[in-house]
């Protein structure tokens, strides 16, 4: 993937808080656990030469847990918080040369941010929440309220336009959110662990309504969570963070199939691998006493849809790429995966 | 459309404010009624307004409401401002918040604010101020020779309370007032700590119960004060000497008889209007002023009590405003 | 976790032997201060200067001499004291004294209250409306319409201008930590700075009257308002102005969009904190020229009797109440964003509109007729209400005097004089020595440092005595206040029935100026020391009690739980549990308590007290002590930052170690 396609290309990214940040870029002090750090100068690397790449229409999911510098991360992207070293390029444009005019022009309309804590103003209705980037860009009453209207119906919120935020609930706040965000009709939307304030069950209607939208709109979002099952469950591809660097970065696939080390394993051990993985990860040469059975099924089947159909077809099946039979797998492939057994 | 409505709420506020203010500059009319009222036969001599200091004492405030009531039945415009004696209110008068001091005890402090200008000397009031150490009479009966200072030591031992450290309580005047009690206790060599007592109710409360209880005190007092009347009081007498100076006086002279000065702005004085006159020619007695003092102790409105005395000496009054 | 939990063992011997220390400590002060009892106590009698004393009267002269023509007054103190007084005297002209050639202000009395119940009715609600017209037409009933009005008006003009420096400023402190940084020293030193410091210098320099009244009253409230906006500001949830950061708001944007609408409520809440302030010290501006119920107040303290005073003490609670009512309504009101339903709207627009046209008709006629302009004479209860104070306190001298005398002379005798002995009648550099060791013992190195620094600073001044006095009495006030507040904390901490009986009066008691508390005082007391100490007291329990009040209810109730489950009595669990849990309230609540009654004491001086606070009179009315006064108020800042540090320090020790 070049540069050139991206929506979003971050290089050698570095946020240090402390005395003489600068310093500690690129230094191997850096690399010193944080506690250390800390101890030796002060200061905190809290995102270390990050660099990663999104492509246009992509969720990208940035994981991890709390303290590994994905919320320091995100507000980097948008200068937030200033970095200290790197470059961030949305759609060619270095947004680290912005000056503050340029910036505020890309923040109301090239990207837009949705937060843990929604940040919605509260003395506000929820259409002038929504219609707020528009307002303070200048746009008229009419038409940024017509334009509210719009994504209030694209989120679901009707007959909610003219409530105050305390009187909806959490999921419906964070619906505003969203269409606060998606007002401006971003190129790129952050969302900074959009659902983990919300109960587990609107969470799963949120994160169903961020897929739907996705489809809908297309848009690009990088996404940040510390939920791998949510990162999973949106996420094109998938980075994960620890102590402030990208640990691994892949599809939830690559993930789960490859760790990069005994963290990444760690985290991703609890995952039902059948939900994830496809059968191109466990098909195999056929063995001298099996006889293919003839039927196929495609490699990017997720190994749980393929259970009925290899389980009916008592045997063999053939996994098919690009027309081509790259292996077989049979029911017994798939029990070891679903019962859980090491997966080499 | 919910949106316009609270604008009209707000509208609606905004020109209710408006109409609030608008009847307030409409013309008064009850200054017609008003100045019709009060005082048909003042000469409705063209008068300004004045400010004038109030001390604490009800002697001050005697002259201080009689020459109120006289100003004002004569045009005037007056108001008044309570405030310590002396520094404070000759400030006050550098800042034009007072015009008038009606009796000064302040011993010449006043000197270097009239240098600059804040105010001038307008001459006696015709009291003379008398300061001095008492004790209850009952004290001066048992013990005779206690009225003279240099015995005061022999009795010193009578005077001891918790407050006062193992030596005679010398009750001294308030903040306000001219006191030397630290000086005479040094310069005479008594044995007697100077308790500051911060305000006059404070030593007529001392008094009082020292002659209904009979017990022992020594402390700060003055006249014309009608207090004396009530509760009589023997004076102990001091070395006397020549005094001038408040506060160069060195404590081996007793306080000095005192004849009370009024002071005034320029501003005052130079108008020439009522007021001007009425604070020139203000003089009365010590009986006058105790006459009207004890009026307003017993209860009577200030401003009743000195409208008594003036209808009663109506002469006296006529000669101030010539 | 492992590393840290060392020092949290390591306390309990520490404490026991750091208290030992303090006994031995204190068994040989006692010891040496008697056999050196009187020496070197460097006691200044009252007319005496010392060099410095006289040094800061000469500086304060010939500052006097330059009011004419000194060029820093010429275009600096006179054109701001011209703009104060010609701005106060708007005010008062609206509503307390004859305006131009008008015999009456622009507004007769019942235009005044009409125009009140209406601003009350728009800012909170009708019942808060009729309070407002009623406690305001008490005032009247008192007798005392046109100083309530005067005392109103000082009110409003210092408030208007406080908050026209204040909220920019707080504003800007809210959103830029250097300026933060700068103002944080200055607001903290306000806090702990008597009001009757203030007066003498900005007389000095603004001279005496409403002016000087009113710039006195702004330097003291100024700082609340500063300090409760920025904290507003800066209480603003973060989410939200990222929000708005991140659409891409402006600065000015951000501020009026986001930050001043989300921080109106703590904002309205510093309104209401600068009023209040403003409304206490305009009654103690009287001693500097404030016209209103000041007057009766300091008249009643000075001579006249208990009783007029206590009607001005009066008129100025229900002032309070009225003032302190109507913000806080407001301030409830912006409890939520979200306005009231379409149908409440309605109604209110009629209600508002039917009582501006009451409020017009009450205007116009306090304006046309004499009985609605000026506060009919028949309605005055005020002499009844004094001769009914003046009763009952007699009443309670004559009939309690076991109770009156017998406490004054039980803490007089019992604690103040042997205290005194050790502090004031002991050698100056005995006191110093002691000083500074137990505050290093209390407080470490630093404040040890700035206590040795200070006393020295003290002595240099030559008001030592005076200082030591004043500070025995802040010290036993203070120990009376934690005797009293920490009982009543623990039981409002502990019991919500308490906490709900005696919160209104602590609320009440801490609207009140404390120039109010002295009246009664004085009335059971008579003048004298323990009068300033029992009105420091009286004027210190509310916050005290509020805060180890809440330091006991935010014990953690799993901590509780754990003791009782353990089978502690009530008292183990007070006294081993919830008290030690609650140390660092208990701290703050002495410091608190020490701030509040230095304040107090000193206006002591008043009645008796002596000390710092007598000096600082005694030098506003003898100009050749000028400059004793004015060293005197120098020397209750320095009394007030040692005891600040001191327990700043000790809060800081007992806090590390929590984690």
């Amino acid at each position: 993937m070049s540069n050139n396609s991206s929506a979003i290309s971050v290089k050698n990214l570095w946020q240090v808080f402390g005395p003489n940040p600068e310093k500690i870029v690129d230094s191997p002090d850096a690399r010193l656990p944080r506690a250390e750090l800390r101890e030796k100068t002060g200061n905190t690397a809290a995102v270390q030469d990050v660099s990663f790449d999104v492509a246009p229409g992509e969720v990208f999911v940035v994981m991890g847990l709390s303290g590994s510098g994905k919320s320091t991360l995100v507000r980097c992207l948008t200068r937030l918080i200033e970095p200290t070293a790197g470059s961030v390029v949305l759609n060619g444009e270095n947004i680290m040369e912005a000056n503050a005019a340029r910036l505020r022009e890309l923040r109301r309309t090239k990207f837009s941010m949705v937060f843990q804590n929604f940040g919605l103003l509260p003395h506000r209705k929820v259409i002038d929440n929504i219609a707020f980037a528009l307002e303070v860009n200048g746009v008229s009453k009419e038409k940024r309220h017509a334009r509210a209207n719009e994504v209030i119906e694209l989120v679901g919120l009707q007959g909610f336009a003219y409530a105050y935020p305390e009187q909806l609930s959490g999921g419906m706040q964070q619906r505003v959110g969203l269409a606060r965000a998606l007002a401006v009709d971003p190129e790129v939307m952050f969302l900074d662990e959009p659902f983990s304030a919300l109960d587990p069950l609107i969470r799963r209607d949120m994160q169903t309504e961020v897929i739907r939208l996705h489809e809908e709109l297309g848009k690009t979002m990088v996404f940040i969570t510390h939920d791998l099952s949510e990162a999973l469950k949106l996420g094109d591809r998938i980075a994960i963070m620890r102590d402030g660097a990208v640990v691994q970065m892949g599809t939830a696939e690559e993930l789960i199939a490859n760790p990069a080390d005994a963290y990444v394993e760690d985290f991703t051990r609890d995952v039902p691998k059948s939900h994830v993985l496809t059968v191109r990860t466990i098909a195999r040469p056929l063995a001298d006493s099996e006889t293919a059975t003839g039927r196929t099924i495609p490699a990017d089947t997720i190994i749980r849809d393929a259970t009925a159909a290899v389980l009916d077809a008592n045997g063999p099946v053939g996994v098919v790429e690009g027309g081509n039979i790259i292996g077989y797998i049979k029911s017994r492939d798939i029990l070891q995966v679903v019962g859980g057994g090491t997966h080499a | 459309m919910v949106r316009n409505k609270r604008v009209g709420a707000k509208a609606s506020v905004l020109a209710a404010a408006a109409a609030l203010l608008l009847t307030a500059c409409g013309g008064a009319g009850v200054d017609a009624e008003a100045s019709a009222a009060p005082s048909g036969d003042a000469a409705l001599a063209e008068c300004g307004s004045y400010a004038i200091a109030m001390h604490a004492w009800v002697g001050y405030t005697a002259s201080a409401q009689v020459i109120t009531e006289v100003a004002k039945a004569n045009g005037c415009d007056i108001s008044q401002v309570t405030l310590a004696e002396a520094g404070v209110t000759y400030d006050a008068m550098e800042s034009g918040s007072v015009d008038l001091v009606v009796e000064d005890w302040g011993g010449g402090r006043w000197q270097e604010w009239a240098d600059r200008g804040a105010l001038v000397e307008v001459g006696d009031n015709g009291n003379v101020g008398i300061i001095g150490m008492y004790v209850p009479q009952w004290m001066a009966d048992k013990y005779p020779d206690i009225t003279d200072s240099a015995n005061l030591n022999k009795y010193a031992e009578l005077f001891v309370t918790d407050e006062s450290k193992g030596k005679g309580a010398w009750y001294e005047g308030p903040p306000g007032y001219t006191t030397i009690g630290e000086k005479l206790v040094s310069a005479n060599n008594l044995n007697f700590t100077v308790l500051p007592q911060g305000t006059e109710a404070a030593l007529i409360d001392v008094f009082t119960k020292a002659a209904e209880n009979e017990t022992p005190a020594i402390g700060y007092w003055w006249t014309p004060q009608n207090f004396l009347a009530k509760v009589p009081m023997a004076r102990v007498n001091f070395p006397t000497n020549d005094w001038t100076d408040a506060a160069e006086a060195s404590g081996l002279t007793d306080y000095p008889e005192l004849p009370l000065i009024k002071l005034a702005t320029p501003k005052a004085m130079d108008a020439n209007d009522a007021f001007t006159k009425i604070v020139k020619n203000f003089k009365w007695t010590n009986d006058d002023q105790n006459a009207v003092a004890a009026d307003i102790e017993s209860g009577t409105d200030p401003a009743v009590a000195a409208q008594k005395w003036i209808d009663a000496n109506a002469d006296t009054v006529a000669g101030w405003l010539k | 976790m492992s590393v840290r939990t060392e020092p949290a063992i390591k306390i309990a011997p520490k404490s026991i032997r750091r208290s030992w220390l303090l006994g031995g400590l204190l068994i040989i002060w006692v010891a040496v201060a008697q056999i050196l009892q009187g020496k070197a106590t460097l006691e200044l009698a009252v007319p005496e200067n010392s060099k410095f004393t006289a040094w800061a009267g000469e500086v304060a002269d010939s500052i006097r001499d330059n009011r004419n023509d000194g060029l820093a007054f010429k275009y600096f103190f006179n054109p701001i004291r011209e703009f104060v007084d010609g701005f106060v005297n708007i005010i008062r002209e609206f509503i307390a004294i004859p305006n131009g050639s008008s015999s009456i202000p622009v507004l007769g009395w019942l235009g005044v209250i009409s125009l009140i119940g209406f601003v009350v009715f728009a800012v909170s609600n009708v019942r808060m409306a009729f309070a407002a017209v009623a406690l305001t037409f008490a005032c009247g009933a008192l007798g005392l319409w046109t100083d309530s009005m005067d005392t109103l008006a000082m009110t409003f003009a210092a408030v208007i201008l406080s908050l026209a420096i204040g909220i920019p400023v707080g504003i800007w402190a809210g959103l830029s930590d250097r300026v933060l940084k700068v103002v944080t020293p200055i607001l903290d030193l306000a806090q702990i700075l008597p009001t009757l410091v203030y007066l003498a210098p900005l007389a000095l320099f603004f001279l005496i009257g409403p002016a000087s009244a009113t710039i006195a009253t702004m330097v003291y409230s100024i700082p609340i308002a500063v300090r409760l906006t920025a904290f507003g500001i800066r209480g603003v949830p973060t989410s939200p102005v990222e929000a708005g950061t991140s659409m891409g708001t402006t600065k000015r944007q951000l501020l009026r969009k986001v930050q001043l609408p989300m921080s109106s409520r703590t904002i309205i809440m510093g309104i209401n904190q600068t009023v209040m302030a403003a409304l206490s010290f305009v009654v103690i501006a009287a001693l500097i020229g404030a016209p209103g119920l000041g007057k009766p107040v300091i008249d009643a303290l000075i001579i006249r009797n208990v009783g007029d005073g206590f009607v001005a003490g009066i008129a100025v609670v229900l002032i309070a109440i009225m003032l302190d009512r109507s913000t806080s309504a407001a301030i409830t009101k912006k409890d939520t964003f979200v306005p009231p339903s379409e149908a409440d709207r309605k109604r209110r627009k009629l209600a508002l509109i039917t009582a501006g046209i009451a409020a017009i008709v009450g205007i116009v006629l306090s304006r046309q007729m004499a009985w609605a302009a000026f506060f009919p004479k028949q309605i005055d209860i005020g002499s009844q209400v004094a001769n009914a104070s003046d009763s009952a306190v007699t009443w309670v001298t004559e009939n309690m005097e076991l109770l009156t005398a017998g406490l004054s002379k039980a803490v007089t005798v019992g604690v103040l004089n042997p205290l005194e002995s050790i502090l004031a009648n002991s050698p100056w550099y005995l006191t110093i020595a002691m000083i500074t060791l137990i505050s290093l013992i209390l407080g470490g190195i630093r404040s040890a440092i700035v206590s040795a620094t200070l006393l020295i600073a003290v002595v240099a001044t030559g008001l030592w005595y005076d200082t030591m006095i004043t500070f025995t009495q802040t010290i036993v006030a203070t120990m009376l206040t934690m005797l009293v507040g920490v009982v009543l904390g623990v039981w409002i901490g502990r019991s919500v029935r308490a906490e709900r009986a005696l919160r209104p009066i602590l609320d009440a008691g801490q609207t009140l100026p404390a120039f109010v508390y002295l009246i009664p005082m004085l009335g059971f007391f008579g003048p004298s020391r323990f009068t300033a100490i029992a009105t420091g007291i009286l004027y210190s329990i509310p916050i005290v009690v509020k805060i180890v009040g809440q330091g006991i209810r935010e014990v953690p109730v799993n901590m509780v739980e754990a003791a009782t489950s353990t089978g502690s009595t009530k008292w183990q669990l007070i006294t081993k549990v919830q008290l030690p849990a609650a140390k660092k309230s208990l701290l703050l609540a002495t410091n608190q308590g020490l701030i509040f009654v230095l304040a107090v004491v000193v206006i002591g001086g008043l009645v008796g007290g002596g000390g710092l606070g007598y000096l600082v009179l005694l030098g506003s009315s003898k100009p050749e002590l000028q400059g004793k006064g004015l060293v005197a108020g120098f020397c209750i800042l320095l009394l007030g930052v040692m005891i600040d540090r001191i327990a700043q320090y000790m809060v800081a020790r007992n806090s590390a170690p929590k984690h």
